[in-house]
């Protein structure tokens, strides 16, 4: 794990060792909260890890951390040689805990470019008091243990303070036309500026001796490259607009812009009108093309560096340093799992370009002269289209993440909550290894976070009320998971009280939630627990630390629909409730078929369709409130007529001259009639654009291989 | 405390100066060579630098090396290494090597910019230089 | 080498119906000739649909339809600027692109003091432009694609397709 991360910031690198060997920590922590001590193994795990935490805090001088692993490891080492029997546990567990969280906090701290400024002297002392304690019940067995001895380290690392507070700034000014000595006055800036100026460059640069500076700087304003940490506001007042100073130009910018000096000083747009398309494409290729080839050079890779490296050329106003030798810093291939999830996305989308560019180059309309013989050719592009295929299954692969971790933190979660509650109540969990996308994972962290607390803080009931009922007196959250039809479902029950389906009903009446037309007897339990996801409505009386405030279960349902998940809620009153959160996988790339309705075309997930049929009207049925049904094999399916539905144009509208295709979703059963088959293939799904709202049915388009764009259907929201 | 102060940028300097001139008297080098240079001056004065500021990137000579010329001349005088002077390595690169080969040469403290001013004193505090 | 005031002012510009409408070229980032454009059912009328440039797929509103004009027949003239406001990439299908103009801060005179207020097109336009002898509608881009009421009609359908699942 802990490898040479050689590229990595020393506060990355800090940060990420320490959580990973916390969340093992607290890993053996929840394996063993139930036993009667740690074992050995365990012992020398916890003793080790708060030992690194120690050494590397202190090399970092974070002094409270320091201290307080340093006193946690004093206890564990003392476990370790003294073997002590009746070490109060939960005590021990509760500590070792609470130590995890104060670091982690710090951490967070840290990350955020804040100081860590938390105090860590009143646990250091309980846990001295714990650890006194323990020696003292086992007086008579004084043995003689070496103490653990601490070697302060003798080179520290200063971290670098709230880097993000620093500012960049290109800043133009534009002088009045008639003034003199421009440069001197531009000097003037200059120096007021320096106050504030972390680093500060200008051009031109000589406006102190040289007098055709101030003709410069009339006819082509003066720049500046500021990095400050004071706002926008605070520069103008310092450049202060007068008679002498026209313009005031600010425009805030990133670390690498102020680094690249004048030579990039605003980007262009240039809109061309003379050339034809084909030059302005061309064009925009030369650039990409240019880009990436800038982009190649840059990533040269040196292995080590040496003293020496980094002497730079007599460093030029105006322009950022250069070193004498032209070094890259970045790019080192290591055994590092944790990868910038950028540049996944940038795979993900290269990986679907090529998906798209083999469908060109597959379908492509050159091959399709009568006469051809294309038997090579076939067989290279099935070699090629193999190996297509495995990259894109590496690739997926790689962002996809078991759900283990997510699962972990809500066993953490159980466990603190019930604690403070004083329940008791147990925590399982099953299909923790089902994969699912990383985007996904930090789309659901909190919304099962929220569902854990409140099944465990409103849904199981105390101990004495469960015994009353004759329920077991431990109570049980469950969460699961597994895939089915292209989605992901994570389910959370609880063997608690359940929902109260008539205090839902009456709070919803008072809120003027329900339909006057409507019985409550006609509104299914389904219905009725969708409630509860309304903005504000919550049926409990108090407020809990936890949950309760009627802020939650709306905002775990629009997390849901921001990944284009939904929430489905069950419940039996007096045995519990289950909460199940179906999120699409976004697969991006799938194995379609290809339909064609009137002009427009569209893309159904093979594993939908379950069979194509060709019929006569005649076996069309009616209904007297418009809707139509097929009878097939006995069995009657409604029938979605494509074109009507979406009100397309020329679409066909006889039976007879069309086809039906049978999809299943959700155990429904549906034939959608559409003009042609036009093939299959594997299709790349893009989201539609934002800026087109949602229509229900479709989930996305793709770019077939002919250029023309496809809409993709979504069984699921066809069948209702 | 006598301070030696190696930094090619003019603002940079400027605030250092600063910042540095509440602990001692502070000497200015603008590159490598003349922070090395100043450092033997002072080791022949037989009033040696407590504390060396390294900057490290700069021209002629960089901050690496510039530490390795400065503890050269402590061996060779035999200084013990509780006598050395503490070198502070300030500079905005942040990466673990940079790091680890600053402290392999033998530089005390690796500060990065912006410079955590009361981390900084906390650093001197903790060797008894101020 | 060219800085901020290159940019700063100018204008790319296009006929629809009797007048001439400016768009500050910041918004801009190209411009092509008409292609192909796949319906994209139950969108507004203004929203023709979505187009492939260049292996991304934006979507297309017609900027006549937007002001209430009668629809024209697409031709060889008809072009779609290309335009980016606040991370979303929208194609506009205009009439006939004129020029990129300049147009400096003392020759834009405030919108309201035009009559005919009922016309569909004043509420995008926020500003008059004097170019040499005529004048330019000057367009805001954000209140061209998007207008309050559509967003919440937006919300509304939302939650009414989410409730019943």
């Amino acid at each position: 794990m802990a490898e040479e991360f050689n590229t990595q910031g020393m506060l990355d690198i800090y940060l990420f060792e320490n959580r990973q060997l916390l969340e093992r920590l607290q890993e053996i922590v929840l394996e063993q909260k139930d036993e009667d001590c740690f074992d050995e193994d365990g012992i020398n795990e916890i003793f080790r890890t708060m030992h690194t935490i120690k050494g590397s805090s202190g090399v970092m001088m974070f002094d409270d951390i320091t201290k307080l692993s340093h006193k946690l490891e004093d206890v564990f080492y003392y476990l370790r040689e003294s073997k002590p029997q009746n070490v109060p546990h939960m005590e021990l567990v509760e500590y070792v805990l609470k130590v995890s969280d104060f670091i982690n906090e710090e951490m967070d701290k840290i990350e955020n470019g804040d100081a860590a400024d938390g105090s860590s002297a009143e646990l250091v002392d309980e846990i001295d008091a714990f650890l006194t304690s323990i020696k003292n019940g086992e007086g008579e067995k004084e043995k003689d243990i070496k103490e653990n001895v601490y070697v302060e380290p003798q080179q520290f690392y200063i971290a670098p303070m709230a880097t993000s507070a620093s500012h960049f700034y290109k800043i133009y000014l534009t002088f009045a036309p008639d003034v003199s000595m421009a440069n001197v006055h531009a000097y003037k800036v200059i120096y007021s500026l320096k106050e504030i100026a972390e680093d500060l460059l200008h051009y031109p640069e000589d406006i102190i001796s040289d007098e055709s500076s101030a003709d410069e700087i009339l006819e082509n304003g003066f720049k500046i490259l500021l990095q400050a940490q004071c706002g926008e506001e605070q520069l103008r007042e310092l450049i202060k607009e007068g008679y002498d100073i026209k313009k005031v130009d600010i425009v805030e910018c990133t670390g690498r812009e102020f680094q690249q000096g004048f030579d990039s000083f605003g980007t262009e747009i240039r809109i061309d009108l003379e050339s034809s398309v084909e030059e302005i494409e061309a064009q925009a290729e030369a650039k990409e093309k240019a880009a990436e080839a800038a982009k190649v050079k840059e990533n040269a890779e040196k292995k080590t560096i040496a003293p020496g490296d980094f002497v730079i050329e007599s460093k030029e106003p105006g322009k950022g340093k250069k070193l004498a030798r032209d070094k890259s810093k970045k790019q080192e291939k290591t055994a590092f799992i944790s990868v910038d999830v950028q540049k996944m996305d940038q795979l993900m989308d290269l990986i679907g370009e090529l998906v798209i560019s083999e469908s060109v180059v597959l379908q492509n309309a050159d091959l399709k002269v009568p006469g051809l013989k294309l038997d090579n050719f076939n067989k290279a592009a099935a070699q090629m289209t193999k190996i297509s295929t495995d990259l894109q299954n590496v690739i997926m692969s790689m962002r996809m993440m078991p759900l283990v971790n997510t699962f972990q933190k809500m066993n953490r979660i159980v466990f603190d909550v019930s604690r403070k509650l004083e329940k008791d109540i147990e925590f399982e969990m099953s299909g923790e290894n089902t994969e699912v996308d990383k985007n996904i994972i930090e789309h659901i962290s909190d919304p099962l976070m929220h569902l854990v607390r409140n099944a465990v803080d409103h849904g199981i009931e105390t101990a004495e009320e469960r015994l009353a009922q004759g329920k077991t007196e431990k109570g049980k959250v469950t969460l699961w998971a597994k895939t089915e039809s292209g989605k992901v479902w994570i389910g959370v029950q609880d063997n608690g009280k359940g929902l109260d389906r008539e205090k839902i009903l009456a709070k919803a009446r008072k809120q003027g939630l329900l339909d006057r037309t409507k019985e409550d007897s006609e509104y299914t339990d389904k219905e009725v627990y969708q409630f509860i996801t309304l903005p504000g409505f919550s049926t409990n009386e108090e407020v809990t630390e936890y949950s309760g405030r009627g802020v939650g279960m709306d905002v775990v349902v629009s997390n849901l629909q921001s990944i284009g998940g939904s929430l489905e809620i069950e419940s039996t009153p007096g045995q519990g409730s289950l909460m199940i959160l179906k999120i699409p996988l976004t697969l991006a790339i799938i194995d379609g078929i290809i339909m064609g309705v009137g002009k427009s075309r569209f893309v159904l997930e093979t594993g939908a369709v379950k069979e194509f049929i060709n019929i006569q009207k005649n076996r069309l049925i009616q209904q007297p409130n418009g809707r139509e049904f097929v009878m097939i094999r006995g069995e009657g399916y409604p029938v979605l007529r494509i074109g009507e539905w979406y009100k397309l144009h020329d679409y066909e509208a006889n039976l007879d001259d069309g086809m039906l295709v049978m999809v299943e979703a959700e155990k429904k059963t549906i034939c959608l009639f559409v003009d042609r088959l036009i093939g299959n293939q594997e299709i790349v799904v893009k989201p539609i654009p934002d800026y087109i709202k949602k229509v229900k049915g479709l989930t996305g388009c793709t770019q077939l291989g002919d250029g023309s764009i496809a809409l993709i259907l979504d069984p699921a929201g066809l069948v209702e | 405390m006598r301070i030696l102060l190696a930094e090619d940028d003019f603002v940079t300097r400027k605030f250092m100066t600063n910042f540095l001139g509440k602990y001692g008297d502070c000497d200015v080098a603008v590159d490598g060579m003349e922070a090395v240079d100043a450092f033997m001056m002072a080791l022949e004065e037989e009033e040696p630098y407590d504390l060396v500021c390294l900057d490290i990137m700069m021209p002629v000579m960089d901050g690496y090396q510039a530490l390795v010329g400065i503890r050269n001349l402590e061996k060779e005088r035999n200084i013990p290494s509780e006598k050395a002077a503490k070198v502070i390595m300030t500079t905005a690169l942040n990466e673990e090597k940079n790091v680890k080969m600053a402290f392999e040469l033998g530089c005390t403290v690796y500060s990065g910019k912006p410079i955590d001013q009361d981390k900084f004193e906390q650093v001197l505090k903790k060797f008894g230089l101020i | 080498m060219s800085d901020l005031v290159t940019q700063h002012n100018k204008y790319v510009t296009f006929k629809s119906g009797n007048e001439y409408f400016a768009i500050k070229i910041e918004y801009v980032n190209e411009i092509i000739v008409y292609q192909e454009i796949t319906e994209m059912p139950e969108s507004e009328d203004y929203i023709k649909g979505l187009i492939n440039l260049r292996g991304k797929i934006i979507p297309v509103i017609d900027v006549r339809v937007r002001f209430k004009q009668p629809e024209l027949p697409y031709n060889d003239r008809t072009c779609i600027i290309v335009i980016t406001v606040k991370d979303m990439v929208v194609g506009l299908i205009v009439e006939k692109i004129a020029e990129v103009v300049e147009i400096t801060e003392d020759n834009i005179l405030d919108s309201p003091s035009l009559g005919n207020m009922d016309k569909a097109q004043n509420r995008y336009v926020y500003g008059i432009g004097k170019v040499g002898e005529s004048v330019k509608l000057l367009l805001d881009p954000e209140k061209l694609i998007k207008d309050d009421d559509w967003s919440v009609l937006e919300q509304m359908t939302e939650n009414t397709t989410e409730e019943g699942e």
